[in-house]
Protein backbone atom coordinates (compact mmCIF):
# COMPACT_ATOMS: atom_id res chain seq x y z
CA UNK A 1 0.00 0.00 0.00
CA UNK A 2 1.52 3.41 -0.61
CA UNK A 3 1.19 5.83 1.63
CA UNK A 4 -0.34 8.63 -0.84
CA UNK A 5 -3.16 6.23 -1.63
CA UNK A 6 -4.31 5.15 2.05
CA UNK A 7 -6.00 8.50 2.85
CA UNK A 8 -7.87 8.23 0.06
CA UNK A 9 -9.34 4.83 0.85
CA UNK A 10 -12.44 4.43 2.55
CA UNK A 11 -12.35 4.83 6.55
CA UNK A 12 -13.72 1.49 7.01
CA UNK A 13 -11.11 0.14 4.84
CA UNK A 14 -8.32 1.83 6.98
CA UNK A 15 -9.63 0.19 10.19
CA UNK A 16 -9.85 -3.15 8.94
CA UNK A 17 -6.41 -3.39 7.57
CA UNK A 18 -5.69 -1.98 10.96
CA UNK A 19 -7.25 -4.50 12.78
CA UNK A 20 -5.51 -7.22 10.50
CA UNK A 21 -2.23 -5.79 11.62
CA UNK A 22 -1.39 -4.83 7.24
CA UNK A 23 -0.69 -1.71 7.74
CA UNK A 24 3.00 -0.19 7.38
CA UNK A 25 4.11 1.55 10.72
CA UNK A 26 3.18 4.98 9.81
CA UNK A 27 0.00 4.28 8.43
CA UNK A 28 -0.54 2.20 11.55
CA UNK A 29 0.16 5.40 13.56
CA UNK A 30 -2.36 7.09 11.48
CA UNK A 31 -4.60 5.16 12.65
CA UNK A 32 -4.13 4.46 16.15
CA UNK A 33 -4.24 8.72 16.41
CA UNK A 34 -7.43 8.45 14.43
CA UNK A 35 -8.94 5.74 17.47
CA UNK A 36 -7.89 8.06 20.02
CA UNK A 37 -10.08 10.81 18.97
CA UNK A 38 -12.88 8.91 17.58
CA UNK A 39 -14.33 6.89 20.09
CA UNK A 40 -17.32 5.53 17.70
CA UNK A 41 -14.80 4.23 15.70
CA UNK A 42 -13.16 2.62 18.00
CA UNK A 43 -16.39 1.46 19.53
CA UNK A 44 -16.98 -0.04 16.25
CA UNK A 45 -13.59 -1.72 15.77
CA UNK A 46 -13.66 -3.64 19.19
CA UNK A 47 -17.06 -4.75 17.39
CA UNK A 48 -15.11 -5.98 14.50
CA UNK A 49 -12.96 -7.78 16.71
CA UNK A 50 -15.21 -9.56 18.96
CA UNK A 51 -16.85 -10.89 15.99
CA UNK A 52 -13.52 -12.20 14.93
CA UNK A 53 -13.25 -13.82 18.40
CA UNK A 54 -16.19 -15.10 18.26
CA UNK A 55 -16.16 -16.97 14.63
CA UNK A 56 -12.77 -18.17 15.59
CA UNK A 57 -14.11 -20.04 18.74
CA UNK A 58 -17.46 -21.15 17.07
CA UNK A 59 -15.17 -22.78 13.98
CA UNK A 60 -12.17 -23.46 15.44
CA UNK A 61 -13.05 -26.55 16.97
CA UNK A 62 -13.23 -28.33 13.42
CA UNK A 63 -9.74 -28.21 12.78
CA UNK A 64 -8.84 -30.66 16.07
CA UNK A 65 -10.99 -32.89 15.24
CA UNK A 66 -9.21 -36.23 14.74
CA UNK A 67 -9.43 -36.94 10.95
CA UNK A 68 -11.82 -39.27 9.07
CA UNK A 69 -10.28 -42.38 8.27
CA UNK A 70 -12.17 -41.81 4.85
CA UNK A 71 -10.15 -38.53 4.15
CA UNK A 72 -6.90 -40.10 5.24
CA UNK A 73 -7.34 -42.67 2.83
CA UNK A 74 -7.68 -40.45 -0.45
CA UNK A 75 -4.40 -38.98 0.53
CA UNK A 76 -2.87 -42.41 0.43
CA UNK A 77 -4.97 -43.92 -2.61
CA UNK A 78 -2.89 -45.09 -5.39
CA UNK A 79 -0.01 -44.92 -3.51
CA UNK A 80 3.57 -44.81 -4.69
CA UNK A 81 3.93 -48.80 -3.99
CA UNK A 82 4.53 -49.56 -7.88
CA UNK A 83 7.69 -46.70 -7.27
CA UNK A 84 9.11 -45.20 -10.39
CA UNK A 85 12.52 -44.22 -10.94
CA UNK A 86 11.10 -40.23 -11.34
CA UNK A 87 9.36 -40.10 -8.14
CA UNK A 88 11.85 -41.24 -6.18
CA UNK A 89 14.44 -38.84 -7.66
CA UNK A 90 11.57 -36.32 -6.52
CA UNK A 91 11.37 -37.59 -3.00
CA UNK A 92 15.02 -37.73 -3.19
CA UNK A 93 15.56 -33.92 -4.38
CA UNK A 94 12.22 -32.40 -2.28
CA UNK A 95 14.06 -33.73 0.80
CA UNK A 96 11.35 -32.13 3.64
CA UNK A 97 9.63 -35.53 4.44
CA UNK A 98 12.00 -37.76 2.86
CA UNK A 99 10.20 -41.16 4.42
CA UNK A 100 13.13 -43.08 2.50
CA UNK A 101 12.57 -44.61 -1.36
CA UNK A 102 10.54 -47.55 -1.72
CA UNK A 103 7.70 -47.94 0.47
CA UNK A 104 5.10 -50.81 0.23
CA UNK A 105 1.56 -50.06 0.66
CA UNK A 106 2.10 -52.10 4.08
CA UNK A 107 5.16 -50.26 5.19
CA UNK A 108 3.42 -47.01 4.51
CA UNK A 109 0.31 -47.83 6.02
CA UNK A 110 2.69 -48.33 9.14
CA UNK A 111 4.26 -44.56 8.50
CA UNK A 112 0.62 -43.31 8.45
CA UNK A 113 0.36 -44.79 12.00
CA UNK A 114 3.29 -43.42 13.49
CA UNK A 115 2.88 -40.10 12.24
CA UNK A 116 -0.99 -39.18 12.64
CA UNK A 117 -0.74 -37.26 16.10
CA UNK A 118 1.76 -34.62 15.27
CA UNK A 119 0.36 -34.54 11.72
CA UNK A 120 -2.79 -33.87 12.77
CA UNK A 121 -2.00 -31.47 15.84
CA UNK A 122 -3.69 -33.47 17.67
CA UNK A 123 -1.65 -33.38 21.37
CA UNK A 124 -2.79 -30.02 23.66
CA UNK A 125 0.34 -29.20 24.28
CA UNK A 126 1.24 -28.16 20.79
CA UNK A 127 -2.14 -26.27 20.82
CA UNK A 128 -0.64 -24.52 23.65
CA UNK A 129 1.98 -23.34 21.66
CA UNK A 130 -0.44 -22.41 18.99
CA UNK A 131 -2.94 -20.63 21.12
CA UNK A 132 -0.07 -18.91 22.90
CA UNK A 133 1.06 -17.32 19.08
CA UNK A 134 -2.31 -15.91 18.02
CA UNK A 135 -3.35 -13.99 21.39
CA UNK A 136 0.14 -13.07 23.08
CA UNK A 137 0.60 -10.70 19.67
CA UNK A 138 -2.57 -8.86 20.69
CA UNK A 139 -2.61 -5.43 21.29
CA UNK A 140 -6.37 -4.54 22.37
CA UNK A 141 -7.76 -8.15 23.10
CA UNK A 142 -5.28 -10.24 24.89
CA UNK A 143 -7.82 -11.78 27.25
CA UNK A 144 -11.19 -12.19 26.97
CA UNK A 145 -11.90 -11.62 30.71
CA UNK A 146 -9.00 -8.57 32.56
CA UNK A 147 -8.64 -8.58 35.85
CA UNK A 148 -7.23 -4.65 35.51
CA UNK A 149 -9.86 -2.73 37.36
CA UNK A 150 -10.01 1.40 38.77
CA UNK A 151 -9.80 0.07 41.71
CA UNK A 152 -8.46 -2.29 43.98
CA UNK A 153 -11.60 -3.74 44.70
CA UNK A 154 -12.41 -3.26 41.36
CA UNK A 155 -9.24 -5.31 40.26
CA UNK A 156 -10.42 -8.29 43.00
CA UNK A 157 -13.97 -8.93 41.99
CA UNK A 158 -12.65 -9.06 37.98
CA UNK A 159 -10.33 -11.95 39.89
CA UNK A 160 -13.02 -13.47 41.45
CA UNK A 161 -15.20 -13.27 38.60
CA UNK A 162 -12.25 -14.71 36.25
CA UNK A 163 -11.78 -17.86 38.89
CA UNK A 164 -15.40 -18.72 39.31
CA UNK A 165 -16.07 -18.63 35.22
CA UNK A 166 -12.60 -20.39 33.96
CA UNK A 167 -13.67 -23.19 36.75
CA UNK A 168 -17.16 -23.94 36.02
CA UNK A 169 -15.86 -24.26 32.23
CA UNK A 170 -12.89 -26.02 32.38
CA UNK A 171 -14.96 -28.53 35.25
CA UNK A 172 -11.43 -28.38 37.37
CA UNK A 173 -10.31 -25.37 40.12
CA UNK A 174 -8.61 -22.97 38.68
CA UNK A 175 -6.10 -20.91 40.37
CA UNK A 176 -4.34 -17.66 39.37
CA UNK A 177 -1.25 -18.26 39.89
CA UNK A 178 1.25 -15.07 41.33
CA UNK A 179 4.22 -14.48 39.53
CA UNK A 180 4.87 -10.73 40.53
CA UNK A 181 7.81 -12.37 42.31
CA UNK A 182 9.04 -13.34 38.64
CA UNK A 183 7.56 -9.39 37.48
CA UNK A 184 4.48 -11.05 35.87
CA UNK A 185 1.43 -9.35 36.27
CA UNK A 186 -1.68 -11.35 35.75
CA UNK A 187 -3.43 -9.53 32.45
CA UNK A 188 -6.37 -11.96 32.65
CA UNK A 189 -7.79 -14.71 30.71
CA UNK A 190 -9.78 -16.84 28.02
CA UNK A 191 -11.78 -19.61 27.44
CA UNK A 192 -10.39 -21.61 24.21
CA UNK A 193 -12.51 -24.57 23.02
CA UNK A 194 -11.59 -27.97 21.79
CA UNK A 195 -13.25 -31.03 20.72
CA UNK A 196 -12.17 -32.42 24.43
CA UNK A 197 -13.94 -29.51 26.07
CA UNK A 198 -12.93 -25.93 26.88
CA UNK A 199 -9.54 -25.37 28.15
CA UNK A 200 -8.54 -22.09 30.31
CA UNK A 201 -5.52 -19.70 28.86
CA UNK A 202 -4.16 -17.20 31.84
CA UNK A 203 -2.04 -14.50 30.67
CA UNK A 204 0.89 -12.44 32.56
CA UNK A 205 2.79 -10.04 31.77
CA UNK A 206 5.93 -8.13 32.55
CA UNK A 207 5.03 -4.43 33.15
CA UNK A 208 7.73 -1.36 32.56
CA UNK A 209 8.77 -2.34 28.93
CA UNK A 210 7.87 -1.11 25.38
CA UNK A 211 6.51 -4.02 24.30
CA UNK A 212 5.58 -6.07 27.01
CA UNK A 213 6.87 -9.87 27.44
CA UNK A 214 4.17 -11.93 28.16
CA UNK A 215 3.57 -16.01 29.12
CA UNK A 216 0.55 -18.09 29.18
CA UNK A 217 -0.17 -20.82 31.26
CA UNK A 218 -3.26 -23.43 30.09
CA UNK A 219 -5.01 -25.43 32.00
CA UNK A 220 -7.37 -28.29 31.31
CA UNK A 221 -8.35 -32.18 31.55
CA UNK A 222 -5.08 -33.65 30.22
CA UNK A 223 -5.19 -36.22 27.54
CA UNK A 224 -4.55 -40.10 28.53
CA UNK A 225 -1.32 -40.01 26.98
CA UNK A 226 0.13 -36.99 28.29
CA UNK A 227 3.24 -38.11 30.54
CA UNK A 228 2.51 -36.65 34.17
CA UNK A 229 6.28 -35.79 34.19
CA UNK A 230 7.54 -32.29 34.16
CA UNK A 231 8.34 -32.04 29.97
CA UNK A 232 10.19 -29.36 28.22
CA UNK A 233 9.61 -28.35 24.45
CA UNK A 234 11.39 -25.87 22.29
CA UNK A 235 9.34 -24.68 18.99
CA UNK A 236 11.43 -22.00 17.53
CA UNK A 237 11.91 -19.26 19.60
CA UNK A 238 8.96 -20.77 22.56
CA UNK A 239 9.55 -22.72 25.19
CA UNK A 240 7.17 -24.66 26.88
CA UNK A 241 7.16 -26.42 30.30
CA UNK A 242 4.18 -29.02 30.58
CA UNK A 243 3.01 -31.29 33.43
CA UNK A 244 -0.06 -33.40 34.85
CA UNK A 245 -0.80 -32.65 38.67
CA UNK A 246 -4.01 -34.41 40.06
CA UNK A 247 -6.90 -34.58 37.18
CA UNK A 248 -5.53 -31.18 35.47
CA UNK A 249 -2.99 -30.85 32.65
CA UNK A 250 -0.68 -27.49 32.86
CA UNK A 251 1.38 -26.16 30.09
CA UNK A 252 3.39 -22.72 30.41
CA UNK A 253 4.79 -21.14 27.40
CA UNK A 254 6.91 -18.11 26.93
CA UNK A 255 9.46 -16.94 24.54
CA UNK A 256 12.28 -16.60 26.73
CA UNK A 257 15.13 -19.04 27.72
CA UNK A 258 15.06 -22.49 29.52
CA UNK A 259 16.23 -21.26 33.17
CA UNK A 260 13.93 -18.14 32.96
CA UNK A 261 10.85 -19.93 31.84
CA UNK A 262 11.64 -23.09 34.30
CA UNK A 263 11.77 -20.71 37.40
CA UNK A 264 7.97 -19.72 36.23
CA UNK A 265 7.11 -23.29 35.92
CA UNK A 266 8.47 -23.79 39.47
CA UNK A 267 7.06 -20.87 40.36
CA UNK A 268 3.46 -21.82 39.20
CA UNK A 269 3.97 -25.67 40.34
CA UNK A 270 4.81 -24.82 43.96
CA UNK A 271 1.12 -22.82 43.96
CA UNK A 272 -0.98 -25.55 42.73
CA UNK A 273 -3.02 -26.69 45.97
CA UNK A 274 -2.74 -30.28 46.92
CA UNK B 1 11.30 -34.05 -15.33
CA UNK B 2 10.37 -34.74 -19.12
CA UNK B 3 8.04 -32.33 -20.77
CA UNK B 4 5.89 -35.31 -22.16
CA UNK B 5 3.76 -35.43 -18.72
CA UNK B 6 3.67 -38.86 -17.87
CA UNK B 7 0.99 -40.15 -15.64
CA UNK B 8 3.23 -40.19 -12.30
CA UNK B 9 1.73 -40.60 -8.93
CA UNK B 10 2.33 -38.49 -6.25
CA UNK B 11 5.73 -39.21 -4.28
CA UNK B 12 5.33 -40.22 -0.94
CA UNK B 13 6.44 -37.00 0.99
CA UNK B 14 4.32 -34.62 -0.64
CA UNK B 15 0.80 -36.95 -0.08
CA UNK B 16 2.46 -36.57 4.00
CA UNK B 17 2.93 -32.64 3.71
CA UNK B 18 -0.78 -32.88 2.18
CA UNK B 19 -2.06 -34.95 4.90
CA UNK B 20 -0.82 -32.35 7.00
CA UNK B 21 -3.34 -29.57 5.54
CA UNK B 22 -6.26 -31.82 6.11
CA UNK B 23 -7.19 -30.47 9.52
CA UNK B 24 -7.11 -26.84 8.48
CA UNK B 25 -9.00 -27.62 4.80
CA UNK B 26 -11.78 -29.15 6.89
CA UNK B 27 -12.39 -25.96 9.17
CA UNK B 28 -12.45 -23.74 6.29
CA UNK B 29 -14.67 -26.15 4.24
CA UNK B 30 -17.18 -26.16 7.23
CA UNK B 31 -17.42 -22.60 7.53
CA UNK B 32 -17.88 -22.55 4.02
CA UNK B 33 -20.60 -25.16 3.57
CA UNK B 34 -21.39 -25.80 7.37
CA UNK B 35 -23.16 -29.07 7.52
CA UNK B 36 -19.95 -31.34 8.17
CA UNK B 37 -20.92 -34.21 5.95
CA UNK B 38 -20.63 -31.79 2.82
CA UNK B 39 -18.05 -29.91 4.31
CA UNK B 40 -15.94 -33.15 4.04
CA UNK B 41 -16.87 -34.07 0.39
CA UNK B 42 -15.61 -30.92 -0.58
CA UNK B 43 -12.30 -31.59 1.22
CA UNK B 44 -11.91 -34.97 -0.32
CA UNK B 45 -12.67 -33.35 -3.37
CA UNK B 46 -9.73 -30.94 -3.16
CA UNK B 47 -7.37 -33.28 -1.87
CA UNK B 48 -8.07 -35.57 -5.28
CA UNK B 49 -7.16 -32.67 -7.31
CA UNK B 50 -4.14 -31.64 -5.42
CA UNK B 51 -2.96 -35.10 -5.67
CA UNK B 52 -4.03 -35.18 -9.55
CA UNK B 53 -2.11 -31.71 -10.03
CA UNK B 54 1.11 -32.66 -6.81
CA UNK B 55 3.73 -31.79 -9.99
CA UNK B 56 2.13 -28.16 -10.20
CA UNK B 57 3.02 -27.57 -6.54
CA UNK B 58 5.93 -25.44 -5.99
CA UNK B 59 8.00 -26.65 -2.61
CA UNK B 60 9.13 -22.92 -2.36
CA UNK B 61 5.67 -21.80 -1.29
CA UNK B 62 3.25 -22.64 1.31
CA UNK B 63 1.12 -26.32 0.73
CA UNK B 64 -1.75 -24.85 2.46
CA UNK B 65 -2.58 -21.80 1.04
CA UNK B 66 -2.00 -23.88 -2.32
CA UNK B 67 -4.50 -26.69 -1.03
CA UNK B 68 -7.17 -23.86 0.10
CA UNK B 69 -6.85 -22.21 -3.37
CA UNK B 70 -7.88 -25.53 -5.16
CA UNK B 71 -10.72 -25.93 -2.42
CA UNK B 72 -12.07 -22.53 -3.14
CA UNK B 73 -12.00 -23.61 -6.63
CA UNK B 74 -13.65 -26.69 -6.25
CA UNK B 75 -16.52 -24.56 -3.98
CA UNK B 76 -16.71 -22.44 -7.17
CA UNK B 77 -17.46 -25.22 -9.44
CA UNK B 78 -19.78 -27.20 -6.72
CA UNK B 79 -22.24 -23.87 -7.06
CA UNK B 80 -21.87 -23.20 -10.59
CA UNK B 81 -22.68 -26.82 -10.78
CA UNK B 82 -25.77 -26.37 -7.85
CA UNK B 83 -27.05 -23.06 -9.25
CA UNK B 84 -30.26 -23.66 -10.05
CA UNK B 85 -30.80 -26.24 -6.44
CA UNK B 86 -31.64 -24.40 -3.43
CA UNK B 87 -28.48 -24.52 -0.76
CA UNK B 88 -29.32 -25.88 2.92
CA UNK B 89 -29.90 -22.47 5.25
CA UNK B 90 -27.71 -23.69 8.26
CA UNK B 91 -30.69 -22.71 10.33
CA UNK B 92 -32.73 -25.42 8.97
CA UNK B 93 -29.59 -27.14 10.68
CA UNK B 94 -30.17 -26.90 14.16
CA UNK B 95 -31.27 -30.35 14.74
CA UNK B 96 -29.52 -31.98 12.56
CA UNK B 97 -26.23 -33.59 12.93
CA UNK B 98 -23.95 -30.40 13.75
CA UNK B 99 -20.65 -31.70 15.26
CA UNK B 100 -19.96 -28.79 16.19
CA UNK B 101 -22.84 -27.94 18.19
CA UNK B 102 -21.84 -30.02 21.07
CA UNK B 103 -19.56 -27.15 21.84
CA UNK B 104 -22.36 -24.49 21.92
CA UNK B 105 -22.46 -22.08 24.74
CA UNK B 106 -25.33 -20.02 23.81
CA UNK B 107 -26.73 -21.84 20.92
CA UNK B 108 -28.88 -19.23 20.18
CA UNK B 109 -26.62 -16.67 19.80
CA UNK B 110 -24.08 -18.77 17.81
CA UNK B 111 -27.04 -19.84 15.64
CA UNK B 112 -27.23 -16.34 14.75
CA UNK B 113 -23.75 -15.83 14.17
CA UNK B 114 -23.35 -18.59 11.50
CA UNK B 115 -26.96 -17.74 10.04
CA UNK B 116 -24.95 -14.12 9.81
CA UNK B 117 -21.78 -15.47 8.28
CA UNK B 118 -24.62 -17.84 5.99
CA UNK B 119 -26.34 -14.71 4.54
CA UNK B 120 -23.07 -12.69 3.52
CA UNK B 121 -22.35 -12.94 -0.22
CA UNK B 122 -19.56 -15.48 -0.86
CA UNK B 123 -17.63 -12.51 -2.68
CA UNK B 124 -17.23 -11.28 1.07
CA UNK B 125 -17.41 -14.49 3.03
CA UNK B 126 -14.80 -16.18 2.22
CA UNK B 127 -11.74 -12.91 2.26
CA UNK B 128 -13.56 -12.34 5.74
CA UNK B 129 -12.95 -16.07 6.81
CA UNK B 130 -9.58 -16.36 4.97
CA UNK B 131 -7.91 -13.30 6.96
CA UNK B 132 -10.03 -13.88 10.10
CA UNK B 133 -10.25 -17.34 11.11
CA UNK B 134 -7.39 -19.10 8.42
CA UNK B 135 -5.43 -16.28 9.69
CA UNK B 136 -4.01 -15.60 5.95
CA UNK B 137 -2.07 -12.25 5.23
CA UNK B 138 -4.42 -10.13 2.74
CA UNK B 139 -1.34 -11.12 -0.04
CA UNK B 140 -1.99 -14.84 0.62
CA UNK B 141 -5.75 -14.59 0.55
CA UNK B 142 -5.18 -12.50 -2.71
CA UNK B 143 -3.54 -15.83 -4.01
CA UNK B 144 -5.55 -18.04 -2.32
CA UNK B 145 -8.68 -16.23 -4.65
CA UNK B 146 -6.72 -15.15 -6.96
CA UNK B 147 -8.10 -11.90 -6.63
CA UNK B 148 -5.92 -8.08 -6.19
CA UNK B 149 -5.02 -7.41 -2.59
CA UNK B 150 -7.19 -3.81 -2.88
CA UNK B 151 -9.89 -6.17 -3.48
CA UNK B 152 -9.58 -8.20 -0.48
CA UNK B 153 -8.74 -5.38 1.61
CA UNK B 154 -12.11 -4.08 0.77
CA UNK B 155 -13.80 -7.08 0.68
CA UNK B 156 -12.55 -7.83 4.06
CA UNK B 157 -14.02 -4.21 4.83
CA UNK B 158 -17.34 -4.76 3.79
CA UNK B 159 -17.98 -8.22 4.81
CA UNK B 160 -17.42 -6.89 8.18
CA UNK B 161 -19.58 -4.46 8.52
CA UNK B 162 -22.23 -6.96 6.35
CA UNK B 163 -21.93 -9.20 9.18
CA UNK B 164 -22.33 -6.60 12.18
CA UNK B 165 -25.12 -5.21 10.76
CA UNK B 166 -26.72 -8.46 10.59
CA UNK B 167 -25.85 -9.43 13.96
CA UNK B 168 -27.29 -5.66 15.15
CA UNK B 169 -30.81 -6.88 13.14
CA UNK B 170 -29.94 -4.91 10.20
CA UNK B 171 -30.03 -6.22 6.71
CA UNK B 172 -27.03 -4.96 4.81
CA UNK B 173 -26.37 -2.78 1.98
CA UNK B 174 -26.54 -4.91 -1.00
CA UNK B 175 -23.05 -6.29 -1.88
CA UNK B 176 -21.46 -4.54 -4.97
CA UNK B 177 -22.67 -1.43 -3.00
CA UNK B 178 -19.97 1.02 -1.51
CA UNK B 179 -21.22 2.76 1.19
CA UNK B 180 -22.65 0.39 3.93
CA UNK B 181 -25.04 1.54 6.74
CA UNK B 182 -22.83 4.17 9.07
CA UNK B 183 -23.40 3.36 12.39
CA UNK B 184 -22.98 6.47 14.14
Amino acid sequence: MNATTFQELPLDERLSAWLDDELAPDQRAEVDTWLRDHAEDAARVRLWAADRDALRARLEPAAGESVPTRLEQVVWSHAPDTATAGWMRWAAAAAIFVLGGALGAGATWRLLEETRVPVAGARWEQRAIAAHAVYVPEVRHPVEVSVHGATPQESRAQEEHLVRWLTRRIDRPVKLFDLRSHGYELVGGRLLPDTQGAWAQLMYQKSGETSPQRVTVYLRKPDSATPAAFRYERHGELGMFYWVEGSTGYALVGAMPRDELMALAESIYRQIPN
Amino acid sequence: MSSRTPVVIAPTAFRQQLLGTIPRLRRYARSLVFESAAADDLVQTALERALAHWHQFDQRRDILVWVLSIAHNAYMDDRRRHAHTTSVEPLDLQDGPDALAAHAPDPGLRMDLMAALAKLSVEQREPLLLVTLEQLSYAECAEVLRIPIGTVMSRVSRGRAALRALLDGHAPAPSGTRGLRRVV
